[in-house]
């Protein structure tokens, strides 16, 4: 267990010591919440949408920490890949490599909502402050599945953030309230988790089948982290 | 014996179709290091000295053939795998967990490698803030502070001065005195004098040299 601490506590730390890390954490959410809710109202009215208002800066909130999240997992897993399964090899075992990892991943999921999170309070507000927490937290834990998944296929620093990026541009410009929701919109990762963030920014609930759903998507997308995870430090045939 | 590989295969497949061709690396590489033996591993670049060191170390899989290994390994990689952010002495803490190493063990190893490498001055460094050599000199002291029975090095001395590189030899010869069994890839037929046995990887298969 301690092994797992001080592994998740140093591969934290790895990322917080980063300066242009810290910088992006603050940089990003003030952009989407603060620079861009009215842009994102006109790129909405274009695409077929209506997302506008304290709406539009809420799914800001959202988007800013699932970038942030989604390019963190990516480096999670492309940066440290040998020296993870080095560590393994060591004793430490792939289970409980992934396990330390999956540890940093969500307490940086936690600290980029957080940042997010504040950055739409105190800039914009918010009716219903519990459920839009959580709606972004379900955002970043859903790109860090995304950048962990990306990780394991493209080893490219370039080619791995261009990658997060797309699907990034395809998932939020496609997402409720940016068009007209048919098609590809709907099987889009962080569908409910929209839903639930522009309800909650226009100051009404959610119902329960969606607070589910969001639930059962992060719960997936960590699943899926932690397996790339530990196939990461695994070792490989090739 | 600590080290016993024998029939090792190992193929690659590279390229996409309809240019991708398999590469046959290992066709049945066998070797064998013992207690208190310095045994070198050479060949020419790309003959498959460090596929095979990676399928010997458990990294890598193996398509056919049979490692067995006794006792602790340590493993030192050709390019340092570390942490660029975080610190020697955290290097050092991170790997004594994963050698469950008690504390005071664990202290007192990395100090002895610490002060046999002459790199206390950097315990609080980064690793990006490490010029190559002593980046070089933490990966083989990361391999050595659990004390292995079976010593696994790849070039563990690229970016060595001079005077490193002759101490690594004397720490090397000082622990395979010691009964630890050590398998070092080399290029230099120089440095023959210095090793037990050779094995010469050629074609996939390793001769006695």
């Amino acid at each position: 267990m301690n092994a797992i601490a001080l592994g998740g506590a140093d591969f934290l730390r790895e990322h917080l010591r980063a300066r242009l890390t810290l910088a992006l954490l603050v940089a990003i959410p003030a952009l989407f919440v603060v620079a861009s809710a009215s842009v994102l109202g006109e790129f909405a009215t274009a695409l077929g949408g209506s997302v506008s208002g304290d709406s539009a800066s809420a799914l800001g909130a959202g988007w800013a920490a699932a970038f942030l999240a989604g390019a963190l997992g990516f480096f999670q897993v492309s940066s440290s890949r040998e020296a993870d399964r080095r560590l393994a090899l060591a004793g430490m075992g792939a289970a409980r490599v992934a396990v330390a990892r999956i540890s940093a991943s969500v307490a940086l999921g936690v600290l980029i909502s957080a940042v997010a999170f504040l950055t739409l309070l105190l800039s914009a507000g918010v009716t219903h402050p519990a459920h839009a927490f959580v709606a972004i937290l379900i955002f970043a834990l859903t790109y860090i599945g995304i950048g962990t998944l990306v990780g394991s296929f493209v080893s490219g620093a370039l080619e791995g953030s261009l990658t997060v990026a797309f699907i990034f541009l395809i998932d939020a410009f496609s997402g409720p309230g940016m068009s007209d929701s048919g098609g590809i919109a709907q099987a889009m990762p962080t569908r409910k988790a929209a839903d639930v963030l522009i309800d909650a920014g226009a100051g009404q609930g959610s119902p329960v089948g969606d607070w589910i759903a969001v639930g059962l998507i992060a719960l997936g997308a960590l699943a899926l982290a932690a397996a790339t995870f530990w196939l990461s430090a695994r070792p490989r045939s090739t | 014996m600590v080290l016993r590989a024998s029939g090792v295969e190992k193929s690659f497949h590279r390229g996409v179709p309809p240019r991708r061709r398999r590469i046959e690396v290992l066709r049945g590489a066998s070797l064998e290091v013992g207690r208190g033996e310095l045994v070198g591993l050479v060949g020419e670049n790309g003959s498959g000295k460090s596929t095979l060191m990676k399928i010997v170390v458990g990294l890598l899989e193996r398509d056919a053939g049979k490692v067995e290994r006794d006792g602790k390994l340590g493993y030192c990689p050709q390019v340092p795998l570390l942490w660029e952010k975080l610190t020697v002495d955290e290097h050092f803490e991170l790997f004594a967990r994963a050698y469950e190493l008690a504390a005071d063990d664990a202290a007192s190893a990395s100090e002895s490698l610490l002060g046999e490498l002459q790199f206390e001055r950097y315990r609080g460094y980064r690793i990006e803030e490490l010029s190559g050599g002593t980046r070089q000199k933490l990966n083989l002291a990361l391999a050595l502070m659990h004390s292995p029975d079976l010593l696994l090095l790849d070039e563990p001395y690229s970016g060595f001065d001079w005077e490193t590189y002759l101490r690594f030899w004397e720490m090397s010869e000082r622990r395979r005195d010691e009964g630890m069994g050590i398998l070092i890839v080399s290029h230099f037929l120089s440095e023959r004098e210095r090793l037990d046995r050779i094995y010469e990887l050629r074609d996939g298969r390793c001769m006695e040299a």
